[in-house]
């Protein structure tokens, strides 16, 4: 199958390794993965902030680049991948809800502010580009069928982080899970585990004190683990930033590379992942700037 | 009502801070409300429910002018006397004057969410009569000189400790009381004050149209009290109150208390259609309605917001809120706190009046999954963040923020080559070309840009 | 002022509603009647803190409520008695005033399984029903109801003054989280078949 990875402008920029490990799993799993190189951000800040003009000029963007319209410079590895990827994946919950659930509504109301996608088009490339989009673990266990990964996993303990777009907009309530256990791991409760870990983007600066008090909520609670594990970039950043503070020492894996150690049996992805690397060595005191 | 809305974010920082045992004793409440709220749900068809009773509420607003008409001759009927309020003044003022005309010296008052959004009891103490609140966290309240911070539970974000040394200082109860004890320290004083009180003044978490009848649910039979003993009752209840009949009623009595609470009811449940006109009936001579607008039609005009006039008062969505959790309602500077807050307010108070509320929230999307009206609160969240834009409410530097990530995200060249010297710039470097992130760094260790951009290990190939 | 507050309250409330489509009333909430009404109230009355007794059917059941009372504790000296209590389920203790009596004995008009409640008319008069710490109240069993909509729409022609639904004993969780029963009305409500 053909897939168009949407990396995102946080796994782009931050989780960079853990979006090379999602392009391995699905190539792992027989995909065409190919990469449209004029992608940016999903739009979801302005989105949520309540600015939709900006909002919507940058989904406009995003179906653009998706939809393989005229003018795009596709991707010098697979030139014409865009329009011809089956399926379009996002290895971010809160993104991949952004284009299913948001876009649709989104560009359904407002003027046509870029001009280059009519506004009667753009209502039904949004509703096509929303058929055809899945967050990671979704289009591993719901459009390839797959649960059963590996066994590299094995002797991990994790707890699952799972960001509340996917959670409540995307009803993927068992599917991480389900996909860190057909990869070895024991997935352990979490008393908070369906509680808002106090991201939510702009939330997490304008109502700082609040945000950090539910990410201690999130870090109190948490069992004895190896791993948290979570498919939202946005969560991961603000959690760790928390654990770090806190100097707590928790271990935080992106979803994605979670399943590529299972796929490929821990040694080699290891070297792979700056992930977690990144955040072990960097229990350092907090910098302010 | 005097609100202190604005300064949010200053106040739930210093309840969060603060050294009072807010968060422990709100977060334990409300979770273990809505773990009540869950297995109440998981008895019924919970889904039907909430959409049928989304249905009856959103038929009813819709035909909100009709109702209103039926329920007021039928109540007339009934021999109740019907009052409008269009805002709390007047509201304030006819009950004032009920209370002149019956030359009330002491009143007994059932947990109203609505009273105190008129501001009603310092209205009647500053007139030189005795008010006692008999919900028993009210009571606790009213002793502090406390606001309720929670629509079901008021003083769920008191101690026990706090409630022994309180009921000490004023009842001369022994310190270190166990809570039965201490309730009936509180029972013995408001016992005496329903038998003596001329005026019983309740809200109302219904209005049956068909029937002209008050519905009022509770759990310690204070409201049946209220509304029993004194010679006048008086509801006090909002115009959004209303269901067309009996069977309605039936339904809604249900999935409040669910919804609530988790019980398949209240332990009790007043039905007042009038006074008291049999012989044998020793209930009170007069019984009044005061139908309060007082912001309500704006929030019924709204194209968005008067959905949130479905709302039970049933406290659900605070309890599923986890924002609400770390700092109880008082944060939210308004009687209507938590989720519904967020989304209520700016529609009865103005939308200027009630930021930043529709921005105090993670948008999580629990409180939408346990209301059982389905009340789309994110999405009306994000309808007010949007008008509030659009008024300039919010700060300049956040639109400046978004608006340059909206021309870098449209324009890809730039946009990669701003990604390239931002994941070279390290945490820091970050922060200083992102000032916003000074409020992140306040709470939290900064990020770590990955070094090298997912792109550029696109280019040179992923093995 | 009222009258003024009325036009202007149903002008706004017009325009507000004017332009918007009405939404069509959804009907009946579905709900299925349990098979057996008096076995299901029982049960969730229990459930909710109520208690059932039954009369002993070899004795006047008036009889046997004096004895009942006389073995609770503490034991039940003085009853206030509802006026529409039939003679025959009224027990041999002295009558006191509700504000005094250790038990108030009732008559249900009917009652609702689904929620466990009790259906009390203000004529029982109210007094009797709030006020003493122990409420009896006599059910009739051909009148429970499988559900609480069916026990409403029955009285809707003949509603009197007011009504109270008692489904358990008076409670409050307001103080420290525990559970305290009896802090206005009556801590044990008990329901009573003949």
């Amino acid at each position: 199958m053909r897939v168009a990875l949407f990396v995102t402008c946080l796994a782009d920029h931050y989780f960079a390794a853990a979006a090379a490990d999602a392009v391995r799993l699905l190539r792992h799993l027989g995909c065409e993965v190919a990469f449209p190189a004029d992608q940016t951000c999903c739009g979801q800040p302005a989105y949520n902030a309540g600015r939709l003009g900006e909002a919507r000029r940058m989904a406009e963007h995003t179906l653009e680049v998706f939809a393989g319209a005229p003018g795009d410079p596709g991707d010098p590895a697979a030139p014409d991948a865009p329009t011809a990827a089956e399926a379009v994946v996002l290895p971010s919950g809160s993104c991949a809800t952004m284009v299913k659930k948001f876009y649709p509504r989104l560009l359904a109301g407002g003027a046509d502010t870029s001009g280059s996608v009519a506004l009667a088009n753009r209502t039904s490339a949004a509703a096509a580009l929303a058929d055809r989009t899945f967050d990671l673990a979704e289009f591993i266990v719901h459009r390839l069928g797959v649960t059963e990964l590996g066994s590299g996993l094995a002797g991990r303990k994790v707890a699952v982080h799972q960001g509340c777009h996917a959670l409540r907009e995307l009803r993927l309530e068992t599917e991480p899970a389900v996909l860190l256990e057909g990869a070895g791991a024991e997935v352990v409760s979490w008393e908070a585990q369906e509680e808002c870990c106090g991201f939510g983007g702009l939330f997490s600066v304008k109502m700082s004190a609040v945000s950090a008090a539910m990410a201690d909520r999130k870090l109190d609670t948490l069992p004895e683990v190896d791993w948290v594990v979570s498919g939202d970039g946005g969560c991961v950043l603000h959690l760790d930033g928390r654990n770090r503070a806190r100097g707590t020492g928790i271990e935080f894996v992106h979803l994605a590379t979670a399943l590529w150690r299972g796929v490929a049996g821990g040694a080699r992805a290891a070297e792979g992942s700056d992930v977690a690397a990144t955040h072990a060595a960097a229990a350092r005191p907090l910098e302010v700037p | 009502m005097h609100t202190r809305i604005g300064d949010y974010a200053s106040r739930s920082r210093e309840i969060i801070r603060g050294d009072l045992g807010v968060r422990e004793a709100v977060t334990g409440a409300t979770i273990a409300f809505d773990q009540k709220r869950l297995q109440g749900y998981a008895e019924v068809d919970a889904d039907a429910w909430r959409r049928w009773a989304e249905g009856v509420k959103s038929h009813t607003l819709t035909h909100l002018d009709r109702y209103l008409t039926e329920a007021e001759a039928r109540l007339e009927a009934n021999g109740t006397e019907v009052h409008w309020a269009a805002d709390a003044a007047e509201a304030r003022e006819v009950v004032m004057s009920l209370a002149a005309r019956h030359s009330v010296k002491s009143v007994v008052k059932g947990k109203s969410m609505v009273t105190e959004e008129i501001d009603l009891n310092p209205a009647l103490e500053a007139a030189g009569i005795e008010v006692y609140e008999t919900d028993l966290g009210e009571y606790i309240l009213q002793l502090l000189g406390e606001e309720p911070s929670h629509i079901l539970g008021p003083a769920i974000h008191k101690s026990l400790q706090q409630v022994q040394q309180l009921f000490a200082d004023h009842l001369g109860s022994e310190p270190g009381g166990d809570p039965d004890t201490l309730a009936r320290a509180a029972r013995r004083v408001l016992r005496d004050a329903f038998i003596q009180s001329d005026m019983g003044i309740t809200g109302g978490n219904f209005l049956v149209a068909e029937t002209g009848t008050v519905a009022l649910i509770e759990n310690e039979g204070n409201i049946r009290l209220t509304t029993s003993l004194p010679r006048v009752h008086v509801a006090v209840v909002g115009i959004e109150k209303l269901v067309p009949c009996m069977a309605d009623l039936a339904g809604f009595l249900q999935l409040t208390a669910r919804a609530a609470t988790g019980q398949p009811i209240g332990c009790f449940v007043s039905l007042v259609q009038g006074p008291a006109a049999h012989p044998d009936d020793d209930g009170p001579e007069e019984v009044h309605v005061v139908l309060v607008d007082n912001g309500r039609t704006n929030v019924l005009a709204h194209e968005h917001a008067w959905e949130a006039l479905r709302c039970l008062r049933c406290g659900a969505c605070l309890n599923a809120c986890p924002v609400y959790r770390q700092t109880g309602g008082h944060a939210y500077g308004y009687v209507y706190s938590g989720p519904i807050g967020s989304v209520l307010d700016p529609g009865l108070l103005g939308l200027h009046e009630a930021m930043p509320l529709p921005f105090a929230s993670s948008l999580c999307g629990a409180c939408e999954d346990a209301c059982p009206v389905r009340i789309p609160i994110p999405e009306m969240l994000l309808e007010w963040r949007r008008e509030a834009q659009e008024e300039g409410l919010t700060p300049w530097k956040e639109r400046a923020a978004l608006k340059a990530l909206a021309s870098v995200a449209t324009r890809p060249g730039l946009y990669r080559a701003a990604g390239r010297i931002g994941s070279r710039l390290g945490a820091t470097g970050v922060a200083r070309a992102l000032p916003m992130l000074g409020e992140w760094a306040a709470e939290r260790a900064l990020p770590t840009p990955s070094g090298r951009t997912f792109r550029e290990l696109w280019r040179e190939g992923i093995e | 002022m009222s009258a003024g507050a009325r036009e202007r309250i149903m002008a706004r409330v017009a325009r507000a509603t004017a332009s918007r489509p009405g939404v069509p009333h959804p009907g009946a909430l579905v709900t299925l009647p349990a098979e057996d009404a008096v076995d299901a109230f029982v049960k969730r009355f229990t459930i909710s803190g109520g208690e059932v007794a039954r009369a002993d059917p070899e004795r006047p059941p008036g009889e046997w409520l004096t004895g009942f009372l006389r073995g609770l504790e503490p034991q039940v000296m003085g009853v206030a008695v509802g006026p529409d209590v039939p003679p025959e389920l009224r027990p041999g203790l002295p009558a006191v005033a509700a504000a005094h009596a250790g038990a108030g004995i009732s008559m249900a008009w009917s009652a609702a399984a689904d929620t466990g409640s009790l259906v009390l008319p203000s004529t029982g008069t109210r007094a009797v029903q709030l006020l003493p710490p122990v409420h009896v109240v006599w059910v009739p069993a051909a009148r429970v109801f499988a559900r609480l909509e069916d026990a409403l729409r029955e009285l809707e022609a003949e509603l009197p003054a007011a009504l109270g639904l008692h489904s358990g004993p008076s409670k409050s969780a307001d103080i420290g989280r525990t559970v305290v029963t009896g802090v206005h009305g009556p801590g044990r409500c008990i329901a009573a078949f003949s």
